[in-house]
């Protein structure tokens, strides 16, 4: 006879359960896309990320891995970070996948969109979206080791060079393409010319900068992103072809669970989502001790049974961002390890992390200015001056 | 080196005959000969050295059948007509005198490393009324079963199945009747669908079916591994060993008496290799060549174990590659030197 307790612990198991089949029909890999797996077979050394199965599919990689074997000058794009608050564990696993890119040998591009953040009603100001980039983003991401000399860093409202280069692609895209990607102004509310000229042109101007001219031109380019972005990759292959470009390709990499649970991401409008890498140690123990997990509502029925890892946030969090393989998930799935012992592992983990990561913030606070772009796009004006000749 | 021993040579031998297999064979036909066959095209680059990958193979499976107290006939066949039917009207000529040349590319080798081949040319026999009269006959045989005729059909590349209806699948036909009373055939995996259609008539006329046995693909030399990642066809079946213009990769290939070491040294060294045994590793696959060589040029019988020790990691990528780099030197290529 089975009591209260168990019965609520079966019917939350078969909950998990569901859920677990959810990610993993989200992540199959879509038509159009490829498995990753070749990649990772062949490339000499492919990223932590790409090995477990995090960056799982991509779009168009062969014109980069033809770039990184041949040493040919090639880009990375982060598009659409947007700093609406603190950098935060989400973050962190696509900075650690542009990191290995860089050592690849990629040029990194991080466009801050810090009008889409005041737009969309993230920010009060583009003032304080502005200073929240200013303090926060880019020290944060100074300080987890990009080169400067190789990484290239803007907030849109200071570098309106972006704004021309949206204006020249725009160009070449109909609204009823844009509508078709995005739904534009049919299901979200909120929208306002700002947004449509930021998702329709801003955010494609981000994608491709580095292939023009003032960034050495036409070349192979790369953005790491989540695979709800992949029409968006198409919308930004689709242009690039119009401006005689390289197609930008694309790998896709699956995103950070928040804390909060229900396989939602992370995400910095739910604070109580995401550890922030500014978090101190106090409030990381408080989210973790606070956080769903894939186990069970009891100790013996976990035990028998184990846990869940696929949605588990914690081991969400040690896969992505500490783990070689996974045998954490080989613990949890066979009930050898508690989520109580686990949380305790990844406290231990994320705080050594996070104390060497803000060991770094103030020297990185300095070298703001090293990494920040403004070379100005002359490129699009000169075309205009001989077209009058 | 014995018929097991061999047969089991890691990162040689594909897709295995059993011994037994082959035995069996041997029983059947006693006291004749085994019919051991190895037959390759050519085109103009010239003699890429993964051709003696199956030449030394042929040897070696000869040698250790004979030691099995079994009378073996070990053949290779130079293809000439075949490789003119390919070739442009105008072209015929020079591609009879190219055949020529792997002719006695293939004698030169037999002399060095004393392999005691037979060796054939096509046209030596394709005309003959036994040959032509065994041909008419399969030609019936197919002709009167759709199955065999689909069989013949996908032996043509897509681009070709036109040309080759016209021709009434000449070339499928040649082949087949060439090799349907062999009775080991050694070549590339590649070759599988004209073995098939040989043993399905075998079976139909009541006869002994050919077994086949297939070596590893050849893979090009000098690419990194960004090649193999974008081209993923190659993966399956590799290039044509035995011409060294396929897939117009001429300038990845040695070529016998033509490449230089230096050239080889350098193609060596930009090449993709990987500790993963299901990639391709043309380095290992030129090192077990050349280590195939060195043994028969020292009269050394012992089993080839090159893939075994860098698979377990007796001897890492950059140590393969120079070891490889210089035994392709001294055993294969200072032997032409033409």
């Amino acid at each position: 006879m089975t009591t209260n307790l168990e019965q609520i612990a079966l019917s939350d198991y078969e909950v998990k359960s569901e859920l677990q089949k959810g990610l993993a029909e989200y992540y199959q890999v879509k038509s159009g896309l490829e498995s990753l797996d070749r990649f990772v077979q062949y490339h000499p050394d492919p990223s932590r990320l790409m090995q477990i199965g995090v960056t799982f599919s991509h779009k168009g990689l062969e014109s980069i891995a033809e770039a990184m074997a041949d040493k040919k000058p090639w880009a990375a794009i982060m598009p659409g970070l947007n700093p609406s608050g603190l950098l935060h564990f989400g973050h962190k696993q696509v900075l650690d996948e542009l990191l290995w890119l860089q050592k690849q040998g990629a040029d990194i591009f991080i466009p801050i969109s810090n009008e889409q953040t005041y737009l969309v009603g993230e920010a009060n100001s583009l003032a304080e979206s502005r200073r929240t980039a200013y303090e926060n983003i880019i020290p944060g991401i100074i300080a987890m080791g990009f080169k400067p000399e190789k990484t290239h860093i803007f907030v849109d409202s200071d570098y309106p060079d972006i704004y021309n280069v949206a204006i020249d692609l725009s160009k070449h895209l109909s609204l009823n393409r844009v509508f078709g990607v995005f739904g534009f102004g049919k299901d979200q509310e909120g929208e306002n010319p700002g947004t449509l000229f930021y998702r329709g042109a801003v955010q494609l101007a981000h994608i491709l900068l580095p292939q023009y001219s003032e960034f050495g031109g036409v070349k192979p380019t790369l953005i790491p992103v989540g695979i709800d972005q992949y029409p968006y990759i198409q919308l930004a292959r689709d242009l690039a072809k119009n401006k005689s470009m390289n197609p930008p390709a694309a790998i896709f990499l699956k995103f950070a669970l928040g804390l909060d649970g229900k396989g939602q991401k992370m995400s910095a409008s739910r604070p109580k989502s995401a550890i922030y890498l500014t978090d101190d140690p106090q409030t990381v123990l408080k989210k973790l001790k606070a956080a769903y997990t894939g186990g069970s509502v009891l100790a013996d029925f976990q035990r028998e049974h184990g846990g869940i890892p696929d949605i588990c946030p914690i081991h969400n969090l040690m896969m992505y961002h500490f783990a070689k393989d996974d045998g954490l998930g080989r613990r949890c799935s066979t009930g050898e390890i508690l989520c109580s012992e686990c949380k305790k592992e990844a406290g231990e983990q994320i705080l050594n992390y996070l104390a060497k990561h803000q060991s770094e913030l103030a020297e990185a606070n300095k070298r703001v200015n090293e990494f920040i772009l403004n070379t100005p796009i002359r490129s699009i004006f000169n075309k205009c001056e001989r077209g009058r000749r | 080196m014995n018929l097991e021993q061999l047969l089991l040579t890691r990162q040689l031998v594909k897709k295995v005959s059993t011994t037994d297999q082959i035995l069996e064979r041997a029983n059947l036909v006693k006291p004749g000969p085994v019919k051991l066959f190895y037959g390759e095209t050519y085109d103009e680059k010239g003699p890429p050295v993964d051709s003696m990958k199956y030449y030394f193979f042929v040897s070696n499976l000869a040698e250790a059948l004979q030691k099995e107290g079994i009378n073996v006939d070990p053949i290779i066949l130079i293809a000439d007509t075949a490789a003119c039917r390919n070739a442009e009207k105008d072209k015929e000529k020079y591609t009879m005198v190219l055949g020529e040349e792997r002719l006695r590319f293939v004698q030169d080798v037999n002399e060095i490393y004393n392999a005691g081949l037979h060796l054939l040319r096509m046209s030596d026999f394709i005309e003959s009324s036994e040959f032509t009269e065994r041909r008419r006959e399969l030609m019936e045989i197919c002709r009167g079963n759709s199955e065999f005729m689909e069989a013949i059909e996908k032996t043509v590349p897509d681009s070709q199945v036109i040309i080759e209806r016209k021709n009434n699948f000449r070339y499928s036909f040649d082949e087949i009747t060439t090799i349907i009373d062999l009775d080991v055939k050694i070549g590339p995996p590649r070759e599988n669908l004209y073995d098939d259609v040989a043993r399905k008539i075998a079976r139909e006329k009541e006869q002994k079916e050919l077994i086949s046995l297939f070596l590893t693909p050849t893979f090009p030399l000098g690419l990194s591994w960004a090649y193999f990642f974008i081209n993923n066809e190659i993966e399956g079946n590799g290039i044509t060993a035995y011409k060294a213009g396929s897939k117009k990769l001429h300038r990845n290939r040695i070529i016998v008496g033509n490449s230089s070491p230096e050239f080889a040294r350098d193609l060596i060294q930009n090449s993709f290799i990987s500790i993963n045994p299901s990639l391709p590793n043309p380095v290992l696959d030129l090192g077990i060549i050349s280590e195939m060589a060195q043994r028969r040029l020292e009269s050394d019988d012992s089993p080839i174990t090159l893939a075994d020790d860098f698979y377990v990691g007796k001897i890492t990528a950059s140590q393969l590659k120079e070891k490889v780099g210089s035994d392709v030197e001294k055993y294969i290529l200072s032997k032409f030197y033409y």
